[in-house]
Parts: structure tokens; sequence; C-alpha cells
């Protein structure tokens, strides 16, 4: 096994033990970024010599004695969303070409804090605000989408070529396109983790948070990067838990709320049965499943459009005017369509979503986490604009991508994407577990009781 | 409320200016569309029943946060 194949829970066990240096590791990785790079494109930019001096670092600290925990000396796929001090930050837009952040964003300072070695800045969908990646391949099937926003730390990830990406999370971009391409990744709950120094597409609705290989990685990361910051007001002033406490908890007991509307409505065959073949393992090991109805399903999709659409022109006014022509198309189309949407109708959304919340929490008084599809199919080909579904119906492929993960967003909920199979040409499929506010323990504590129970988490691509 | 369908492809250009957004007749042809089909997505939520229900709105007042 080479050493870019190792999960971080591994790998760390191996520095801590002295069996691996960090600069083993991150050149494993950068050999492994030289041979992917080329079929899947997924960093805007690959900071090796940087990657290789913070590995040495790594190595004479932890040799020391100064060994900062088991996120030191781990190599880190940054969304080119979030600053990075020195680094371009480029949102993977013209806009920002050139781009050079003076300050590292608040998610990366605390990764850096905790010793992870960045390699790169992977690729965003243009300022977060689509799901296809479109500078970006799929590892399982190059002639595929990796999905997104964070389709580059998702694809860098399933390759190899990094052992954690950073991503955000507006309407499904970490879960998406760990769906797509057969990682880990979690939507925190809202104000979980600072979203200081991350260019925003809807504050109301934006997150941070970890993909990776498996459930464990996760809440390692999570660990890290959880916890207020008096400098992004959207945080919560929430103690935070050690999430790998209790990991291992199993799910006898656990109420497992399965959805009866809008989760499993309109998916592929492969997705409603590998997601129900993941229930009955849950049910397997103890849980107990329990049908739920979805409050205000048929809202959820204007209700986050009408705050999405508003707050991403918001931010890109200035922009809009001077340099329009620098956006992609699809872009450029959103932010002058979202100029046109009334406040009237913003607070409308507002008020929906008060409602949701509200609905959600009385679903959640039955059941102690949902699990539902994160995306209603295997990664579509690239260059598709609309899904043909059985029937004759065709669908928009942001709509289809976004409508089962966006309702996490407007809940505020924490949600958990991880694989739980895959389909006959071998595309992974993903299923999210969300649970209640600030309770990615028991959502981290069913994934990995799915994870321990199956073999579809963990796999990299066959790239 | 109307539930009439908002005629956005004619008054994208008025919208537009009001928003102070240069749009040219080429722009418009696209935006206009689109703006209609967003809010043809946006209206769906006039069948939920708000009643007196507040906007999920996030300013907390504290200084010392």
């Amino acid at each position: 096994m080479e050493p870019y194949q190792l999960t971080l829970d591994s790998a760390a066990a191996e520095i801590a033990a002295r069996r691996l240096s960090p600069v083993e590791l991150v050149d494993s990785v950068l050999r492994r970024i030289d041979a992917t790079e080329g079929a899947i494109n997924a960093f805007a930019c690959v900071t090796a010599d940087l990657a290789r001096d913070a590995a040495r670092r790594a190595e004479e600290e932890i040799a020391a004695g100064r060994h900062r925990g088991p996120l030191h000396g781990i190599p880190l796929g940054v969304k080119d969303l979030c600053d990075t001090a020195g680094v371009a930050t480029t949102a993977s837009s013209k806009v920002r070409e050139g781009h050079v952040p003076d300050r590292d964003s608040a998610v990366v300072e605390r990764l850096l804090a905790a010793g992870m070695v960045m390699v790169g800045k992977t690729h965003t969908h243009e300022f977060a605000y689509g799901v296809v990646t479109p500078t970006t391949r799929n590892p399982w099937d190059v002639g595929r989408i990796p999905g997104g926003s964070s389709g580059g730390s998702a694809a860098a990830l399933a390759a190899g070529a990094c052992m954690v990406g950073v991503g955000t999370d507006t309407g499904g971009s970490i879960r998406i396109p760990a769906a797509l391409c057969g990682t880990v990744g979690l939507k925190p709950t809202y104000g979980r983790s600072s979203k200081r120094g991350i260019a925003p597409l809807s504050w109301s609705l934006d997150h941070v948070g970890p993909l990776a290989r498996n459930v464990r990685d996760c809440a390692l990361v999570l660990n890290a990067i959880a916890g207020a910051d008096p400098l992004d007001p959207s945080t919560l002033d929430a103690p935070v838990p050690d999430h790998t406490a209790g990991l291992d908890g199993g799910v006898s007991g656990l109420r497992v709320g399965v959805p009866v509307n809008h989760f499993f409505d309109a998916v592929s065959d492969d997705v409603a049965a590998a997601v129900r073949g993941a229930a009955a393992v849950l049910e397997g090991l103890g849980a107990r499943l329990k049908e739920v109805t979805v409050p205000l399903a048929d809202a959820m999709m204007a209700a986050g459009w009408a705050i999405i659409l508003p707050e991403a022109s918001a931010y890109h006014q200035g922009s809009l005017r001077e340099r329009a022509d620098l956006y992609g198309p699809d872009v450029r189309l959103f932010l002058e369509a979202g100029e046109l949407v009334l406040a009237t109708d913003y607070i409308k959304a507002l008020r929906v979503r008060t409602l949701i919340q509200q609905g959600w929490a009385e679903m959640f008084e039955d059941i102690d986490v949902l699990i539902a599809p994160t995306v209603p199919l295997a990664a579509p080909p690239v260059g598709t604009a609309m899904i043909p579904w059985p029937g004759g119906g065709v669908e928009d492929v942001t709509q289809a991508l976004v409508r089962l993960t966006l309702p996490a967003n407007l809940a505020g909920l924490p949600s958990l994407s991880l694989p739980v199979g895959f389909d006959a040409g071998g595309l992974p499929l993903g299923m999210q577990v969300i649970g209640r506010p600030l309770d990615e323990s028991t959502v981290l504590r069913v994934g990995q009781a799915y994870e321990d129970a199956s073999d579809t988490v963990g796999r990299l691509a066959p790239l | 409320m109307s539930s009439a369908p908002r005629p956005l492809s004619e008054a994208a250009e008025h919208a537009a200016r009001v928003a102070r957004l240069p749009l040219s007749p080429e722009r418009l042809q696209i935006v206009g569309p689109t703006a209609e089909l967003v809010y043809t997505l946006i209206d769906l939520m006039d069948a939920v029943p708000l009643g007196e229900t507040p906007p999920a709105t996030a300013f907390d007042p504290r200084w010392d946060r």
C-alpha cells in the first residue's frame, strides 16, 4: 500500500508511531497528484514547495515531541473559495484571477494550526454557484462530472490526491460531490464552523465542512474546525464536543426516520435500492426505522432559491456592473436574475424558513436522525443539461442535484453523506444522514455504524 | 393575492433600471425569461399559509459575542 492510500486515521497512527514521516506521506500524495491531475484537473493550483516545507516542519516538530494531534502532517486540499495567505484564491473565476489574500480563512487557520499540510487549492464551481465544477472530472469515470460546487475537493480525495478536502455547502455543495465521487462529506450545523475568509454564496445558507475518506476522518477534522468565531457573527457560541467520542457506540435503539415523501420521489432505482439497503443494515444493527413525512417539501426549492439568488447578487453587485464579462455564462445569468428578486419575496422565503425549522423540529420529536438519498442519481456525463426520467419527463441537472440536499441547508441541520453502493456502471451512490442541531455526534455515529457493517466506504477510485 | 404569472420578460428592462443594472437588449432577451422561470418557482411559496410567522433572521444585538 502506498502512503497516499492510507486513511487519515491510519496515517495519523503511523506518523504518531514514527513509522511514517510526514515528508514521505506528502511526497506520496504529490506523486499521486502528478499521476492523476492530467485526467481529473482537481486543483486550481498545487502548492508542492509549500507542502514539502510544511511536511519537513511537521517532521521536525513530531521528532522533537511536539505532536499536535491526529491531523499533524496530513495532506489537505482547500477549496479555492477559502482564503489562503500568500496563495492565490480565485474562486475558480476570472473575476478573482491573481487574487492573493494576506490572511488565511478561519477554517484554514484552524487546520494549519492542527498541523495539516496543504497540497493545493481545489477547484470549485465558479464562486460556488453551481453543482457541476466544469473544470474537473470524476475519478470514477472521467467522462462524468464530479458534482459541485466542492467538486475539486471531492475528486482529489477520491483519487488519493489529498486525505482531507475542505468544502462549502449552500444547497448541497459538500454532499453532492461527496456522493458523486464516493467520499464522505459533512455539512455541519449552520454556524458550527466559521466562514470568515470564505467568499459567500448565500450568507444565510452557507456552511463550511470536511470531505474525507471515511467517517472517523470527518469527525477528526470537525473537531479542529468547529467553534465560535467573534469575527463571523453567524457562528454559534456552543461547546464543541469530541466528535470521535462515542463514534463506535452503535445504533441500537436509535430511531431512524425514513421519509415517505420528497426524498424518494424521482430517484433512480439504483439510488433507492442502495439507500433502502443501507436502512436495512442499520435496522439489522438495532436501529428502529420509522416512516416520516417531511413538512413543507413542496416549498423547499422555492424558499431556497428565493434566498440564494438575491443574497448572491447582493455580494456580487459591484463586479457584475464592472466586470460582468469575466463571469461564466451560467453564473452571470444567476447573478443578473437575482437582482430582479423583490425584497418582499426574499422575506417571504425567510418566513417559510421559520416554518421549515418548526416543522422539522416537530418531525424530530419521533426520530433521532433522518436518512435519505443525497442525490437522485449517479454522476451524470459531462455536458448534461437535462436529466431524462422514466415516463418522459426531464429535469434541469442543477435542480435534480440540489433538491435532496437543499432541505438540510434551509433547516440548518447537520447532514453527513456517505457512499452506500455503486450502480451497474460502478459509479458511487450516496446516502445522507440528517440530525438535530449541533448533534453531529449522533449523525457521525450512525455513519460509523453503517461503515463498519459494509464495504462501500473508504474506496479510492480505480484511476 | 394574484396568482398570475409575473411578466418579467416585459418588465425586466424596467426592473434592471431600478436595480441600476445596465442590461443590453441581448442580455434582456436571456435574463427576462430566466427571471420568469425563477418567479414561477418562487411563487410556489404562495401556497404556504404564513399567518404571523416572522422571518428567520440572524441579527444578534449583543456587543460582547
